[in-house]
């Protein structure tokens, strides 16, 4: 198939996602497909990714599309470099299809706080897909791609990609470079990878892996992520369940879908460990410290002085226009996480916040490696504690909606690698089961994945 | 009562790297503005730093240099506030893990001899822009060129006891810095800066007394006279039973006196913390000391071993090691063949006024050695010299021999017995009266008699040789 | 923990993150509600230790001093609010002269 076939399929399947009301997609056109799928045709060779169309979320820079990250204070703003991802996903063939929705600068769990609108879920517009890649999410569920990039910095693909039903990859840190990633908690953040399968997901995230220059927290002392072929049995292999992320209130269907996922497990030969990762229950609120302390710095260059949206207020001068442009281009759930990452820096409460949540953030990467290091191969646990929620249910109250990242987020603070597998459906909306895999031990999982995903039915109801 | 003066200096300077601190942008002076500017240094979204290792190398040698101990472990931070020319919003420093700590410099104190004052950190930084702000009516202009540029800054200890201290210790300061080839350290186009801190006591008190800070040092002779102004301010409030608020200052060198730019309760709250982009920096101890060993001799050991090896003054010394450019020639010159003592002078002397004013010395060392000889052997005569060495020849290496230039110039001494009694005749048969006059007994013509043939001489004759063949001329008949 | 309007505004002063008055009571409460969230970090005992965690490498990697050309596909004058002669421009503000 030609990439120019190919673009003008993936024209009509992202025109349909857009009737739908999916508003998954911010920029694309078919012009642009075209132009992209002429690129690719008149290259010599075919590259690992020929004429792969792949969504990217709109905080990934790209130089033929604008870059809002779903923020006013971006509106228009159009990137004069492209993100190393980008880059070498291109060099592999692939085509960029267009730039997808999400929650403003990637602070939400639900594409709802987005500056053009929430996003839809798929199967039930009335819920969303999860975020703060939703835009992404949806679109793969919805079949107009067969990958997207998102991007983790506390489980925003991981938990779309289980709201949504699609398979979510988030690479260790370090794993992928975040150069033209617009930054959000650096020592977090993570572009992550949707799939329609975990063969589709792998082979977009070893294309883009591998050390930066431009980015000095790749690792170049770690081996290349190479695709591996879906294990035939998992004999030996050995399955951590961490106590913590099964609490005795975890939703039914949520529990069925993971009590099918063991059984699986079991049924391919692995064996099942129960283990404790007591630190746990602080990833949330250590994760809204750091995460927030570290936006805070990371969103002070909007300050509508070299680019992006100017407003100038009353007062006419430089600190009137730092407040009404960064006031009023930045929406709601931007400017708590900004105020709140101020404030656990500043004086007097530096030791109390700041320097307390780095001291729980390596007790709870601890008890990762001490599981590990204790001869569990992967760790089991549900990506999310419900189904994909009603719109507006959480948008009231920031802590219920953080609390939708509680099994997700403590993987981002520890730096691993993990994925959300769909697992089967409850009551017609998909549950996600989470592997998590120790430091660079992509392959394990990615392998482990594909096993489970020949043996579940992703779209049969658990119970 | 007499009041004490604490000084501590905050010193900025610019790393002599090609590029910027975290980025390939150019780090050079004086190009159209916004042209030296990537991502990185204008903090577009996505961009992320990566430090330059000759920064970090070239800081390391200044920590060095001044006797601070490099930590194998440092951290960068990002220091947060809002400012037109912090692209970022933050500047990425180095906060309470440093590259270096601990470190001194020895110098000639004017009140006190020779003193240390105590180097408490070394840490390297990012340079922010430059604002105009009178191209534009009503606007300021924006120029990140400078952005990212590398920096080290340099905090001493309170060690400093008057403005004329603080002069001095500035004056050594760069003097190793500049040794060391860690910056060219020109507060003219802002590769050195300095942020003052001063307090005042009571004599005797051992508690230091409530310090403010004077920014917009331009030269360090403005230095001086801040402080002065602001240790006079002081003590003026405290001889009034008034307290002194912690501020920052201001200095007018127009008007030489300082005014408040903010209190302490209206001071930053910076925000520090580890910057989530960079990974610790981590210096092995192998490298470290390859860095101490590559380093050049600085000026004092230098001085020293002028001293000792060549027999100089140290005056002579110091004002040979005063550059390191300077303390080169000499040696060179001394290598090519000269007596050290008449090297030494003809460096601080002659040679001095076109390095003052060219930057350069321009005769090549070989050639004011020959000179030097040519002096000594009577060839040229001390005043004939100055005029070959202030030929354009001398710095031409095609140029042959100096002899062969001096004699060009018809600036050799004719020292041969016959050629000067032509000239001692042709002087005695052209004033007979003055002959008559020595003979009489007015020894003291003898001046007279060997000025002119000098002047008949064109100045050529040796005058050491004039005079025994004028006595033998004037006794003879 | 109680953080009251004056506080909220202090923060978002520092933030130079202009709060509308209405806005504020809401604001404050929700503000309020996440410190007292991560709060919970306190019956983590203060004396508990672990290594410093660090997110990817260990020791920063270090970048040759070359100079390499611009990277940028278009000028700044391209995506700056206002720009002239080379210069971004902002209004002007007589304390700014004097940093």
């Amino acid at each position: 198939m030609t990439a120019a076939a190919v673009a003008r399929e993936t024209g009509i399947r992202l025109a349909k996602a857009d009737a739908d009301g999916l508003n998954a997609t911010l920029h694309w056109s078919q012009a642009a497909l075209d132009a992209e799928a002429a690129r690719v045709d008149a290259r010599p060779a075919r590259g690992a990714l020929h004429a792969t169309p792949i969504a990217v979320k709109d905080n990934i820079v790209t130089t033929d599309a604008p870059t809002t990250c779903a923020s006013r204070i971006l509106d228009g703003y159009v990137s004069p470099y492209e993100a190393t991802a980008v880059v070498r996903l291109r060099a592999a063939g692939a085509i960029m299809a267009c730039k997808t929705n999400l929650d403003e600068f990637a602070m939400g769990s639900s594409t709802e706080h987005s500056a053009y609108g929430r996003v839809k879920h798929p199967l039930d517009p009335s819920r969303v897909p999860g975020g703060s890649s939703g835009g992404s999410a949806a679109l793969v569920a919805a079949g107009a791609v067969p990958v997207a990039l998102g991007s983790e910095t506390g489980g925003s693909v991981r938990q779309p990609a289980s709201f949504c039903g699609v398979v979510g990859v988030k690479p260790s840190y370090g794993r992928v470079s975040r150069f033209g990633l617009v930054a959000f908690g650096s020592s977090l953040d993570c572009i992550s990878v949707f799939g329609r399968t975990v063969d589709d997901a792998a082979r977009v995230l070893e294309t883009m892996s591998g050390p930066d220059p431009l980015d000095a927290t790749t690792r170049a002392d770690r081996p290349p992520l190479a695709a591996s072929a879906a294990r035939a049995d998992l004999k030996g292999l050995r399955i951590g369940l961490p106590k913590e992320y099964f609490p005795a209130d975890l939703h039914g269907g949520v529990r069925a879908g993971l009590d099918r996922t063991i059984k699986a497990l079991r049924s391919l030969g692995a064996d099942i460990k129960d283990v404790s990762l007591p630190y746990s229950k602080y990833a949330v609120p250590t994760y809204y410290i750091i995460a927030p302390a570290e936006a805070a710095a990371n969103l002070a260059r909007y300050d509508g002085v070299r680019y992006g949206r100017r407003k100038v207020g009353p007062d006419g001068d430089i600190r009137s226009l730092y407040r009404a442009t960064r006031g009023e281009g930045f929406g709601p759930e931007v400017r708590r996480r900004i105020l709140i990452g101020t404030y656990v820096l500043s004086a007097g409460y530096y030791d109390a916040y700041y320097r307390k949540a780095q001291t729980v953030r390596a007790l709870i990467a601890r008890d990762f490696q001490r599981a590990f290091a204790g001869g569990i191969d992967l760790l089991l646990t549900p990506t999310t504690p419900t189904p994909p929620f009603k719109a507006g249910e959480k948008t009231d109250d920031p802590v219920q909606m953080y609390l939708a990242d509680i099994f997700v987020c403590p993987v981002n603070l520890a730096g691993l690698p993990a994925l959300s597998l769909p697992v089967g459906r409850d009551g017609g909306l998909p549950i996600g089961a989470q592997l998590i895999a120790p430091d660079f031990e992509e392959a394990r999982m990615l392998s482990v994945a594909g096993a489970l995903e020949r043996v579940l039915r992703p779209t049969e109801e658990v119970r | 009562m007499a009041w004490e003066t604490v000084i501590g200096l905050e010193v900025h300077v610019q790393l002599l790297t090609r590029s910027k601190m975290f980025c390939a942008c150019s780090a050079a002076f004086g190009d159209p503005p916004n042209t030296n500017v990537c991502p990185v240094c204008l903090g577009l979204p996505g961009a992320l730093p990566v430090p330059n290792g000759q920064a970090i190398r070239l800081a390391t040698r200044a920590a060095l240099a001044l006797g601070c101990t490099v930590q194998p472990r440092s951290v960068f931070a990002r220091k947060n506030y809002f400012y037109p020319d912090l692209p970022k919003g933050y500047q990425i420093s180095q906060f309470d893990e440093p590259l270096a700590l601990s470190g001194a410099v020895e110098f000639e104190s004017p009140e006190r001899g020779r003193i240390r004052c105590g180097v408490t950190r070394l840490h390297v930084e990012e340079d922010a822009g430059k604002l105009i702000h009178d191209r534009f009516p009503g606007k300021t202009a924006v120029d990140l060129n400078r952005a990212g540029t590398p920096l080290a800054e340099i905090v001493s200890e309170p060690d400093l006891r008057s403005p004329a201290e603080a002069r001095a210790y500035l004056t050594t300061l760069k003097q190793i810095l500049v040794y060391a080839e860690v910056s060219d350290c020109s507060m003219e186009q802002g590769s050195l800066r300095v942020d003052a801190n001063l307090s005042v006591r009571r004599s005797g008190d051992p508690n230091l007394g409530t310090k403010c800070e004077v920014k917009n040092l331009n030269s360090f002779a403005n230095v001086e006279r801040a402080l002065e102004a602001e240790r006079d301010r002081q003590v003026a409030l405290r001889e009034g039973g008034q307290r002194i608020v912690q501020s920052t200052l201001l200095f007018n060198a127009g008007t030489g006196q300082v005014k408040l730019l903010r209190s302490k309760e209206e001071s930053h709250d910076y925000r520090y913390f580890p910057d989530p982009d960079l990974p610790p920096l981590v210096l092995g101890k192998a490298w470290i000391d390859e860095q101490r060993g590559a380093l050049p001799e600085l000026p004092e050991a230098k001085r020293d071993r002028l001293v000792a090896r060549y027999g100089l003054t140290a005056y002579a010394a110091g004002e040979l090691t005063r550059e390191r450019a300077i303390a080169d020639y000499f040696e060179a010159v001394v290598a090519a063949g000269a007596d050290a003592r008449h090297a030494a002078s003809w460096v601080t002397g002659d040679a001095m006024t076109g390095y003052n004013e060219t930057g350069r010395f321009a005769v090549l060392p070989v050639r004011l050695a020959e000179l030097i000889a040519l002096v000594a052997e009577n060839v040229v005569s001390n005043q004939a010299a100055k005029k070959v060495f202030a030929s354009p020849r001398m710095a031409d290496p095609s140029a042959g021999s100096t002899r062969a230039i001096a004699e060009a110039l018809g600036l050799t001494q004719v020292s041969d017995t016959g050629a000067l009694a032509g000239w001692v005749d042709e002087v005695l048969t052209a004033n007979p009266k003055e002959v008559e006059r020595y003979r009489a007994g007015e020894a003291k013509l003898i001046g007279f008699f060997v000025g002119q043939v000098m002047k008949r001489s064109q100045g050529k004759a040796d005058p050491k040789g004039v005079q025994p063949v004028l006595v033998e001329r004037l006794n003879g008949k | 923990m109680n953080i009251g309007p004056d506080g909220v505004l202090h923060v978002a002063k520092l933030a130079e993150i202009g709060v509308d008055e209405q806005e504020l009571p809401k604001l404050v409460e929700q503000f309020n509600r996440i410190v007292d969230y991560v709060a919970q970090l306190d019956d983590v005992p203060s004396d508990t230790k672990a290594a410093p965690f660090v997110a990817g490498p260990t020791a920063t990697p270090l970048r040759e001093d070359v100079v390499g050309p611009v990277p940028l596909a278009r000028p700044p004058a391209a995506f700056a609010p206002e720009f002239a002669d080379g210069f971004f421009l902002v209004p002007r503000h007589g304390a700014m002269e004097d940093l």
